[in-house]
């Protein structure tokens, strides 16, 4: 089949399966960002069973395939009586992974900052929560701007592990699949999502790089 | 200044004071007092302790034993209560260390407003004003990095001011200025000493300890091993090793 026949049979379930990644990108980034944050402020706090369970929580996730950990929580988590709807266990595979990369960029982030700063917040009479929130994490995000750019396209990318389980509506790549299994789609069907995909990267990369000059610190 | 030497507990109080790094004794049964409004030098070779000593008083340096007082009530080892001790000592660093993502104004009215709970308006209004008397109000909407050394330190002497401090301690606050940047920052100092204001000031400026100093405290090797006025000090050191220190810096 050619492209155009491929779209205007198959279209309007490309459409749908492309906003269906944007949802699932945009839920998982947003909750891998906050979770990110606080393990990270988990990881510097003074508090050692805090920082052992946040480190912890880092090695597991960050060293464990997306498609592993979606079998675990599909097949694995009805064994322990808890049964997620499916798109559930995708968000969680797609959130718990990029979550631990959150967290060691803005590690990372946080050594642009001199330590100097720290000891002057500190002597202002600001708490640990206080230097963290008004010193450390705003300059710790705005120096990992790139870095989180990255790690939203390969969270969008993650979301592909979707098609390994009967999604509704389905996300750019289990679209592939059902084409296939419905009509001869062949290659063709593939290169349509990956010209989406692209796409997407091409513009999250585009605008990453807008906010990364716009709220760099100059130093 | 004369007048407030005689008043009671001293600001800072520190009593018999150690402190080890692995082997090396950094400082060595130091006791040091002083008094409201008393301006305080500490001037010795490098790795004497000075510095060390300066960051005990407001424990961002921790001590192994003796005692640190301000204003009569001994120094807690952490939490809330060490913070809010912190936030009446002013403390300004060799490397300036204002906060780099945050303007000059927001520089000087964080502590303010998230120690103090003072009003945003109220804070502003009080760090235009601080701002203004360090002379560097036209600065206010910049970042630290487009402002100059001297500028820049003259903005932490004001961040420090903003919480109304007890004592200010300088940490060799000119060591990391240009030559022509120095005098602009010990002019704020010169002032805030002649208003009163309690000081510890460690630093290698000889001719402005002369003039600002009530008290000279000559360190070496973790231990104070002079306490005089700079008049006695500068014109007639007790000791050898202060006279060789005298004369290893009057020679260039």
């Amino acid at each position: 089949m050619s492209i155009s026949e491929l779209l205007s049979q198959f279209g309007d379930k490309y459409l749908l399966a492309l906003i269906t990644t944007y949802k699932l990108t945009i839920c998982s980034f947003g909750l891998a960002l906050i979770i990110g944050v606080i393990i990270t402020v988990m990881r510097i706090s003074p508090i050692t069973p805090l920082k052992v369970v946040a480190d912890l929580y880092v090695q597991i996730f960050r060293n464990i395939p997306g498609a592993s950990l979606l079998i675990v929580l599909v097949y694995a988590l009805p064994y322990l009586n808890i049964v997620l709807s499916y798109y559930t266990c995708v968000l969680t595979a797609t959130t718990l992974i990029p979550s631990a990369f959150c967290s060691e960029y803005l590690m990372s982030g946080m050594n642009t900052i001199s330590p100097g700063q720290i000891e002057a917040s500190r002597s202002l009479g600001m708490t640990f929560m206080q230097t963290i929130r008004n010193v450390v994490l705003p300059q710790a995000i705005r120096s990992s701007v790139l870095p989180l750019t990255n790690l939203m396209v390969s969270t969008m990318l993650t979301t592909a592990i979707a098609s390994q389980v009967p999604l509704n509506p389905m996300e750019l790549t289990g679209i592939v699949s059902y084409i296939n299994t419905h009509a001869v789609g062949g290659i063709t069907a593939f290169v349509i999502s990956a010209f989406l995909y692209c796409g997407t990267a091409v513009i999250i990369g585009q605008v990453g790089n807008l906010i990364d000059r716009k709220v760099r610190i100059l130093r | 200044m004369a007048q407030a030497t005689q008043t009671g507990t001293p600001v800072i109080e520190l009593r018999h004071v150690d402190k080890h790094y692995g082997q090396l004794h950094v400082l060595k049964d130091i006791n040091l007092s002083v008094k409201k409004g008393e301006v305080v030098v500490i001037i010795g070779p490098s790795g004497s302790g000075k510095s060390t000593l300066c960051r005990t008083i407001n424990r961002l340096e921790t001590i192994d034993s003796g005692e640190i007082l301000i204003d009569g009530q001994p120094l807690p080892k952490e939490g809330r209560k060490l913070a809010e001790l912190r936030a009446q000592v002013g403390m300004v660093f060799q490397q300036f260390n204002l906060f780099a993502h945050k303007t000059i104004l927001d520089n000087v009215t964080i502590g303010p407003r998230e120690v103090l709970k003072k009003s945003k308006a109220e804070a502003e209004q009080e760090a235009m004003q601080l701002l203004k008397r360090v002379g560097v109000d036209s600065q206010a909407s910049k970042v630290p990095a487009q402002l100059s050394g001297g500028q820049q330190q003259r903005v932490a002497i004001a961040r420090s001011l903003a919480m109304h401090p007890k004592a200010m301690l300088f940490d060799e606050p000119t060591s990391a200025l240009d030559p022509e940047m120095i005098g602009e920052v010990l002019a704020v100092m010169t002032e805030l000493a002649s208003e009163g204001m309690t000081m510890v000031i460690v630093t290698h400026e000889m001719n402005f300890a002369k003039r600002v100093a009530d008290r000279i405290i000559f360190m070496d090797a973790g231990a104070i091993l002079e306490e005089n006025t700079p008049e006695e000090f500068f014109t007639n050191p007790a000791t050898q090793r202060a006279r060789d220190f005298l004369e290893s810096i009057q020679a260039h």
